[in-house]
């Protein structure tokens, strides 16, 4: 027997999220239909919104509602670093900490030829195009994961922005090897701040 | 150390499986195809977390079934740990002390196992392959770092390679982006080649004895680390990744016309030689066969000075490949030392005087049947 075609499409549509197999898919598709009609009209709407209504910053390509973003509209925060992460949620985990008060760029991505991502591929021509513009930045932090992926970023921006003579650190001590920054916890975060090295 | 038990669940052809080992030698007598070398497979595979004949973990799995569970109780000079390994179609969860771990290079090398099977008689004279995957496969189990470094190096050797073919082909052409990861890779690529330097030349120590006490004196084995690199003795970690640095450097127009990465430890060798003539080329079969079976001995020796206890010895059909002599040699030399389990279609002749109270038992179809002690 077949699925009536609004479930099928349903299906269909929670397969497309990451970790999600069939299984799964079909377990939420049955048990939405059982949800309570208004909330599933609102978690339709915050679908359609979270997509409509953000976007990425045009300075430093964190998400956000407004362009610049809240952040890189702050004028009480230090002008003078910027921290490079790999994605907006690694913003987010940092912003928890309240231990940086500096300016961010999110890279969305690492480098990685395997995953289609090469140097243009990512967020840098836009730090690079940021960092010659505006000279009161003097110190570029680059907080990517401890991967070999992250590192090789690491050091690749590290090579096009030391010859302009700005300052490159790198967070890396305390978070442990091959992790996540978005799951280190506070302490470990607020250890790497502390300890980052010059590259 | 030894493997107390042993159960399993839609391993191979095994569907359950629950058996208790001895701590000397364990013989397991079958027909063809009844499951022998399952069995030792099963035990290899709790301890590296991968079978030796296969990189699919997905046959490792009982036909028409979903997931393969194995479990052992390790009885170590410390104390003894439950390990736990389960094999989905998705992937794989190691536990130790019933504690899941979060990689499964902090699984391994709790159970430190060597395998000696026929295809190991050609760790001489076959591919270069073969003696590297032998030393990464020894020393991954000895040091954790050693298993660390090799799997970055494997990472960023496929982006490398993958990055080297877009610039043959003109897709891309930042240099800038080449010269890191030919940093990366020198960086690992320096760790791998002086851990290799430094086991393979206590393994050769050992090796030697065990040769020499082979072949009554007659032969004297020399092991040599075949490089672009060139080494000596005291080789320092630095000075390697220089000379690697300025390697890629020098070759880089080669690699990227021949899109892939020529130097490094993936492309090393292990060479033998006896009384100065390399094996490989002018040794006989038996010459062949008795520095495969040092090589093996020390391996044994090794672990052992280095973990601080015994592996276990897993002999797959083995002893019908060597005459009586090594037999001796190799079976006076594991008694009540190591535990060790042997596949064979019959104890007979040597093995069956030479080896003490084994433990036998009958493989049919998956069921293991224990034989009356005689
Ligand atoms: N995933 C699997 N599920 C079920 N049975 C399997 C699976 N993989 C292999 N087998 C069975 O296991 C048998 C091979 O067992 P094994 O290699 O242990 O034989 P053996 O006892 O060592 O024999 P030999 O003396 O010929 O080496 C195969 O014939 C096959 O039927
Ligand atoms: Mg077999
Ligand atoms: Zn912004």
């Amino acid at each position: 027997m077949q699925y009536p075609e609004p479930i099928a499409k349903l299906i269909d549509s929670y397969m497309k999220l990451p970790g999600i197999g069939g299984k799964t898919a079909t377990r939420l598709a049955f048990y939405t239909i059982d949800m309570d009609g208004d909330d599933v009209t609102e978690f339709a709407k915050a679908l359609i919104a979270a997509k409509r209504d953000l976007h990425f910053c045009s300075i430093c390509g964190n998400i956000t509602e407004n362009d610049p973003c809240d952040i890189c509209r702050d004028k009480s925060r230090d002008q003078s670093t910027v921290l490079v992460v790999e994605e907006a949620k690694d913003v987010m985990a940092m912003e928890k900490i309240k231990e940086y008060n500096g300016l961010y760029h999110v890279l969305h991505g690492v480098l990685s030829p395997i995953d289609g991502k090469g140097p243009e591929d990512i967020n840098i021509a836009s730090l690079l195009k940021r960092l010659q513009q505006n000279d009161g930045i003097h110190e570029v932090i680059i907080a990517t994961n401890a991967t070999p992926e992250g590192e090789a970023t690491a050091m690749y921006i590290s090579r096009l922005v030391k010859p302009a003579g700005i300052k490159v650190t790198r967070l890396a001590h305390g978070l442990s090897v091959g992790s996540d920054i978005q799951y280190a916890d506070e302490m470990t975060l607020f250890k790497a701040v502390e300890g980052r090295q010059e590259m | 150390m030894y493997l107390e038990n042993l159960t399993l669940h839609n391993f191979r052809n095994y569907a359950d499986l629950d058996v208790t080992f001895d701590r000397g030698v364990n013989v397991l007598l079958g027909q063809n195809a009844q499951g022998k070398t399952n069995l030792l497979e099963a035990i290899y595979v709790l301890a590296l977390t991968r079978s030796h004949r296969t990189a699919n973990d997905r046959e490792l799995i009982r036909w028409q079934h979903q997931t393969a569970l194995l479990k052992g109780r390790l009885h170590r000079a410390t104390g003894s740990v439950p390990l736990e390994l389960t094999l989905g179609k998705r992937g794989k969860r190691a536990k130790v002390n019933h504690l899941e771990q979060a990689k499964l290079s902090q699984y391994v090398g709790q159970l430190n196992v060597i395998v000696f099977a026929p295809e190991d008689l050609s760790i001489v004279k076959g591919a270069p392959s073969i003696r590297r995957r032998f030393m990464d496969m020894e020393f991954g189990q000895m040091s954790p770092k050693y298993l660390y470094n090799l799997s970055q190096y494997r990472a960023i050797l496929k982006q490398r390679n993958l990055y080297l073919r877009q610039l043959s082909r003109h897709q891309v052409k930042d240099k800038v982006y080449l010269g890191v990861l030919s940093d990366q890779l020198a960086a690992f690529g320096a760790e791998i080649i002086h851990k290799r330097l430094e086991l393979l030349g206590q393994l050769e120590q050992w090796a030697q004895g065990v040769h020499s006490e082979i072949t009554q004196q007659q032969e004297q084995l020399t092991f040599h680390y075949v490089t672009q690199v060139p080494t000596e003795d005291q080789t320092s970690v630095d000075h390697l990744y220089e000379t690697l640095q300025k390697l890629y450097a020098q070759q880089e127009a080669k690699e990227i016309f021949q899109g892939t990465t020529l130097i490094g430890p993936h492309r090393d060798d292990l060479q033998f030689s006896v009384n100065g003539k390399n094996v490989q080329t002018f040794g006989s079969q038996g010459q062949q066969r008795t520095t495969a079976l040092s090589v093996k001995l020390a391996e044994i020796d090794l672990m052992k000075a280095e973990t601080g206890e015994y592996p276990v010895l897993l002999l797959d059909d083995v002893l019908s490949e060597l005459d009586a002599d090594r037999q001796t040699h190799l079976l006076t030399a594991i008694q009540d030392k190591v535990q060790t389990f042997l596949t064979t279609p019959s104890l007979d002749g040597v093995a069956r005087q030479l080896i003490n109270a084994p433990k036998v038992f009958n493989v049919n179809h998956g069921i293991l049947h224990e034989e009356e002690p005689h």
